[in-house]
């Protein structure tokens, strides 16, 4: 059953430019001068229930936006939108009972009061019989181990929990979608890790469909079996996590600081981006070498230092723009 | 429909407690602002008795009725700023992007917004207005219709600053516009109306309608007058009506205008 | 002194970026001045009564200097910012640098209003005298004078606002020490000439700062002699030295508090 039905969607911006000094503040009141966005350029997916799609892309590439078309908060410029058969546009009050969203750290919580009381404020938003919130909250609890804090101040809290009880005060209504926008922008590891398993879980148990837009690969490779990478408002791939994987996430960078110079010329699967004697960087092929054989080859005891990275989305992206044109 | 507007007061309501909680958390600052409000306001009283010692009669006005007419401007001024504090402040809203919270929710966006914050001093404003009433000689009936013209003042107040604050939908910045606005209101509200003459008199009746939100409660109060009595609810309403209208096709154009105004 | 000279300059130049929003706040302005019109056409039967030795036009034109005036040097952002800097220690790291704090600060707020005063002043009387078609009767020496002692009550009221704020050396919080101020000029220096209030209250506010600060440029523009300038004067010097060497001690002392503290 399609759950989300984005149809050759777009969206253009127009921005005022401002030249510099008094003259150009006098110039913009009197004649100003615009320069077109397209922040949205023809888009077109399909979302199945109880999915987890991950809509990824650079900075500015257009996920925020498509997010507010399906929410109702922009209307497309052109093109069709219906997420749950409802058309945002027309009924975004009708579409808001059945869907949940979080937009990255934009707070919706008093943070002067416990999550349990904000929990309650959302209930009523949604119009939720109090005893019906109140089972919620229980059943939530469980489920999400908000026992630890679900009784002090928001404002008390760490930014992980704080975040965790903004997903959860989205949920309270039950929605059959739940919109995330960068949920883990800025978060440290294990905290993104924490999140990761929320929505994993909320996913598993109550097959709600969720659409998360990310900057961040690692984000969706635990998360998502399938994933759309946009870039300049443009769809640049639609395809299964198992097909990104073995196409392009396939190398990790592996960033090393070492007592001796090693000499990994020549090895199968490994290539030297970076040689500075003492401090290498190398990417390693994970076909072919897996990243565990690769630091053997370092010696752990000779490594001062390591840092291993996933390729940059932006690398991946040019990746794919370059198979594209061989095609 | 009535199970509608009912759940939007309950959650409006709802708003405006958790935003009364937030300012009580420091119960001194809280009592302190309402307190020292009230006496700020006094300190109107010396001019007026001064005035009144050189003319015992001030454009129709003797000094009780000027009393009320304070007590009135104080009491709405203090309504509007209470209960809806966000509204004067609605085009930075509008312009930092942060209609788009209250847009996935299913209330009304306009009430969701205003009712997130409350002005602990604009309580003094409020008191200091009963305050004022009970100086002036306060009955039953006195008091019903001052607490209905606080309402009317105050919600005229509000209208008039989501108007101009939602220009900002089309304008971007109509900050500045809206505070003067809100400056002229409060400005003649504390004047008798019978010093203005011929066109200016116009101008308080329409453009900036303090005639309808100030001078007319109190000439009801004195007089009791039901012909002006229905024209100031007509007015609330009227112009209540047409801030709901203009913010929310400002809000329409936000959505579907290809002109960034946000950071988006 | 040339230093301060130059904070006063470039406080100016990024103060005449906003001159629109000065031109604005006029706007305020012109309505008080319009409502203060209609209120003494009002309370005035005609013209030429005299009510405390004042006639209609010298009632308005006094309201409109002390409007003015309070326009121009009124600082409660200039207040708060020394009492924040005394609250937060930043008045500490101030000490090293090569220019005292209060020099500092005084200077930067009278670029603010000098701004002020070119709009205000200048728009102002322009604005009185299309309402009331008449000038008072000054000539160029006299409103030469009356400009002194509006320049002498803006430095006046400049140092007490910078005692106010450095007070808080001494309270946690000065900021209503400023309202208190800010409510007496407001009350018994600007609504109308203090002849109107009863004797008691005058020979009080004679020896205020409302006297300098408020009433006594006002009371020069709309009936100037010269014996009542060579008094306000004559106050005002006084007023000056006193304000200024508050603030020194105050200063001194303070400081002293904080690095005994360690801030």
């Amino acid at each position: 059953m399609t759950i989300i039905k984005a149809d050759h969607l777009y969206k253009t911006f127009r921005i005022k430019e401002k030249e510099k000094g008094f003259k150009g503040s006098l110039k913009a009141i009197f004649k100003p001068k615009y320069k077109t966005i397209k922040a949205v350029n023809n888009i077109s997916f399909e979302v199945e229930k109880g999915e987890i799609i991950a809509f990824i892309g650079p900075n500015g590439a257009g996920k925020s936006t498509t997010i507010k078309m399906l929410t109702g908060i922009l209307y497309p410029s052109k093109g069709e939108v219906s997420v749950l058969d409802i058309n945002p546009i027309k009924n975004r009050k009708k579409l808001a009972y059945q869907i949940g969203t979080v937009f990255g750290q934009k707070e919706q919580l008093w943070t002067h009061l416990t999550p349990y009381d904000n929990f309650k404020f959302f209930g009523a938003i949604y119009d939720i019989n109090e005893k019906v919130v109140e089972k919620k909250i229980n059943e939530f609890r469980e489920l999400f181990e908000l026992d630890e804090f679900i009784n002090v101040p928001v404002r008390n809290l760490s930014l992980g929990q704080r975040i965790r009880c903004e997903i959860v005060a989205s949920l309270i209504h039950n929605p059959k979608v739940l919109f995330l926008d960068e949920p883990t922008i800025g978060l440290d590891p294990v905290v993104k890790e924490n999140i990761r398993t929320l929505i994993k879980r909320l996913n598993k148990e109550y097959k709600t469909t969720i659409f998360l837009t990310s900057h961040d690969v690692g984000d969706i490779e635990k998360l998502c079996k399938r994933v759309i990478i946009i870039n300049s408002g443009k769809v640049v791939l639609d395809d299964t996590m198992e097909n990104l994987k073995y196409h392009y996430l396939n190398k990790k960078i592996v960033e090393v600081k070492m007592k001796e110079m090693v000499n990994l010329d020549n090895e199968k699967g490994i290539t030297i981006l970076k040689d500075k004697g003492y401090n290498l960087k190398i990417e390693v092929d994970t076909k072919k070498r897996s990243v565990a054989d690769a630091i053997k080859l370092l010696n752990p005891d000779n490594i001062l230092d390591i840092n291993i990275s996933n390729t940059p989305l932006e690398e991946i992206i040019s990746d794919i723009y370059k198979k594209e044109a061989k095609k | 429909m009535l199970m509608e507007v009912k759940n939007q007061i309950k959650i409006s309501l709802l708003s405006i407690k958790y935003a009364i909680m937030r300012e009580m958390l420091n119960k001194i600052s809280f009592i302190t602002n309402i307190v020292f409000m009230i006496i700020n306001n006094s300190t109107f009283i010396i001019q007026w008795v001064v005035l009144f010692s050189i003319k015992n009669d001030i454009g129709g006005y003797s000094l009780n009725e000027v009393l009320l007419l304070w007590g009135l401007a104080s009491s709405s001024f203090g309504v509007s700023r209470f209960f809806f504090k966000k509204a004067f402040d609605l085009s930075t809203t509008i312009n930092n992007g942060k209609l788009d919270s209250y847009l996935v929710q299913p209330k009304n966006v306009l009430l969701s917004v205003i009712t997130t914050d409350v002005e602990p001093s604009a309580l003094g404003d409020m008191l200091y207005g009963y305050i004022v009433l009970l100086i002036y000689g306060i009955t039953f009936k006195l008091f019903l219709l001052f607490t209905l013209f606080s309402i009317c003042s105050g919600l005229i107040i509000t209208a008039i600053t989501i108007i101009f604050n939602s220009l900002s939908f089309w304008f971007g910045k109509s900050d500045l516009l809206a505070e003067k606005m809100d400056g002229f209101m409060t400005s003649f509200a504390t004047y008798p109306g019978g010093i203005f003459k011929g066109v200016t008199k116009w101008i308080l009746l329409t453009i900036i309608p303090v005639g309808i939100a100030n001078y007319m409660p109190v000439d009801v109060m004195r007089n009791f007058n039901l012909s002006y009595l229905l024209i100031i609810l007509g007015f609330t309403i009227f112009i209540v009506t047409t801030a709901f209208i203009v913010f929310y096709k400002g809000l329409k154009r936000y959505s579907s205008s290809n002109l960034m105004i946000a950071k988006i | 002194m040339r230093k301060y000279l130059y904070i006063f300059k470039s406080e100016i130049m990024t103060n005449i970026q906003y001159i629109g929003n000065v031109l604005f706040g006029f706007i305020g302005f012109f309505v008080m001045m319009f409502i203060f019109l209609n209120l003494w056409q009002a309370i005035y039967d005609d013209p030429n009564e005299l009510i405390a030795g004042y006639n209609m036009n010298q009632t308005i034109w006094y309201v409109a200097i002390t409007e003015v005036l309070w326009s121009i040097i009124s600082g409660r952002k200039y207040t708060k910012k020394i009492v924040e800097d005394v609250k937060t220690g930043n008045i500490t790291y101030n000490l090293n640098k090569p220019y005292s704090y209060i020099g500092y600060s005084i200077f930067n707020h009278l670029a603010g209003c000098f701004i002020r005063f070119l709009v205000y002043f200048i728009l102002g009387l322009l604005l009185v005298f299309i309402f009331l078609g008449s000038f008072p009767s000054l000539d160029i020496v006299q409103i030469l004078l009356v400009l002194l002692t509006i320049f002498l009550a803006t430095l006046i009221n400049t140092l007490l606002l910078t005692f106010i704020g450095l007070f808080s050396f001494i309270v946690e919080d000065s900021n209503p020490f400023y309202w208190v101020y800010s409510k007496l000029i407001l009350v018994l220096g600007v609504m109308f000439p203090i002849e109107f209030f009863p004797p008691i209250v005058q020979t009080f506010i004679n020896y205020s700062p409302i006297y300098v600060v408020s009433y006594g440029p006002a009371r020069l523009f709309v009936n100037f002699n010269y014996s009542d300038f060579i008094s306000i004067i004559i106050a005002q010097l006084i007023y000056l030295i006193i304000s200024f060497l508050l603030c020194l001690l105050i200063y001194k002392k303070g400081v002293k508090k904080l690095n005994v503290n360690g801030g």
